[in-house]
């Protein structure tokens, strides 16, 4: 048997967790943390601070392929703004632009990751390649406030 | 009544004419110009210092459509709307027929061939502190790219900024050669790098606040500034706002356009990224020496 007190406090409390967990604003922070946080050991490894490890770059190469299939979806209309978000109006008015500059991104990951680095030497280039892309979204599509 | 009347009449003449006097362009002459033999492998080191494509270059350009600098990008400022001209070497719109003798006065006194004053969106208050000879070569250099002739869109200004003699005064005040920062001389890496941030470079046109008539706030020195056409804050890059970086932090940052926590570069800093990192590891050096020095009541 249920007991209907229980049932609305559920749902009331519920409800925020809910849509936090379905905030594409959140969604799309945590994936470009992501992103974000598979660069670091690379980049590490370029500024050499860090030994080459081609497993560590593969497995950096398949977050990003991962999070280009999903960036795409994370910025639906209304999500423009709020929590915190740094992404630009620009996304919202010039959504070809923005597509276009995320298919980039994901053209440069595919080209990495058939390049196989074995070598820091190698990396570098690859690397370069797909931190262009990210530049050429941050360069339109972002607000940086600090 | 007549005297009270003429004498005012005169006070008026003599208000205009000191206004006329103290706002005169003051350009360089061919004397000013040292004897020198341009070199234009060093004119292309000075314009990835000073990032020329980054406004100059057509819009939408990508690599190698970035060498024709026929102008375009619009900044839409508090003080109006500037439309960036064409300074590829055509002859009709853009520089070609320049003596170098115009380009000395356009960069380091912001004066036109025509001798009218520039407006300081042209960052010339840095250029101002630039030597003759690198001026030159960056001339000569431009003359070796493509020419275009696209015509220049005017500049749609807010009253009244729009008054460009006034500029004269306006330049008497803060258009100045010296350098902003004290320096040990004897620091070879230190001086490099404060010319190339406080001349070429022009780090100070956004990074550094402006008063409200648009002149750069030296006692905030490169502490970071709101965005002058939109979104966000330009950071501060003084020692203090630089403290958790290294030298070699900046170096890298500049060169591949990552910081310390290895977010990548956005905004208008990608395009001066993408140029310094077509600079000598040791331009960087220097200009990540220098950083890291400002701000630290030097100055």
């Amino acid at each position: 048997m249920k007991n209907p007190v229980i049932v609305l406090m559920i749902a009331v409390l519920g409800v925020p967790f809910a849509v936090a967990g379905e905030d594409p604003i959140q969604q799309r922070e945590e994936l470009m943390e992501e992103t974000r946080d598979a660069l670091k050991p690379l980049g590490a490894m370029a500024k050499g601070e860090r030994e080459f490890d081609a497993e560590v770059v593969n497995a950096s190469f398949a977050v990003w392929k991962r999070a280009g299939a999903q960036f795409g979806d994370l910025f639906p209309e209304g999500s423009e703004s709020g929590g915190g978000t740094e992404a630009k109006s620009t996304i919202w008015t010039d959504r070809e632009g923005f597509d276009r500059a995320l298919a980039e991104f994901n053209e440069a990951v595919d080209t990495a990751m058939a390049a196989q680095p074995g070598s820091v030497d190698e990396l570098k280039p690859v690397l370069g390649g797909v931190t262009k892309t990210c530049k050429g979204c941050h360069d339109g599509y972002r607000v940086k406030d600090d | 009544m007549r005297g009270r009347k003429r004498a005012l009449v005169g006070a008026l003449l003599i208000l205009v004419g000191a206004f006329w006097w103290f706002s005169r362009p003051v350009p360089l002459s061919e004397e000013d110009l040292p004897d020198h033999l341009p070199d234009p492998a060093n004119g292309e080191r000075i314009f990835h210092a000073g990032g020329c494509a980054s406004c100059h270059a057509a819009r939408g350009a990508e690599s190698q459509d970035r060498d024709v600098l026929s102008g375009g990008l619009v900044l839409d400022s508090p003080y109006g709307v500037f439309s960036v001209p064409n300074i590829s070497p055509g002859m009709k719109h853009g520089i070609g027929d320049w003596e170098p003798l115009d380009f000395a006065n356009a960069m380091l006194r912001g004066i036109s061939p025509a001798g009218r004053h520039y407006f300081p969106s042209f960052p010339y208050t840095s250029y101002a502190r630039m030597s003759i000879s690198d001026v030159l070569d960056l001339k000569a250099f431009l003359d070796t790219l493509p020419a275009s002739d696209q015509e220049n869109a005017p500049h749609r200004m807010v009253f009244p900024f729009g008054f460009r003699r006034a500029l004269g005064i306006w330049k008497r005040l803060y258009l100045d050669q010296n350098f902003v920062m004290a320096i040990d001389q004897e620091d070879a890496l230190l001086e490099r790098g404060r010319y190339l941030v406080e001349g070429p470079g022009h780090c100070g046109a956004c990074h550094t606040p402006r008063n409200r008539v648009g002149a750069p706030r030296l006692d905030q020195w490169l502490s970071g500034a709101p965005v002058m056409e939109g979104e966000g804050r330009v950071p501060d890059i003084t020692a203090q706002g630089l403290a958790d970086w290294s030298e070699g932090d900046i170096g890298f940052y500049l060169e591949t356009g990552m910081d310390p926590d290895f977010d990548v570069v956005g905004g208008d800093m990608v395009k001066v990224q993408e140029n310094m990192a077509r600079l000598p590891a040791e331009d960087r050096q220097a200009i990540a020496a220098y950083l890291k020095r400002t701000g630290t009541g030097a100055h």
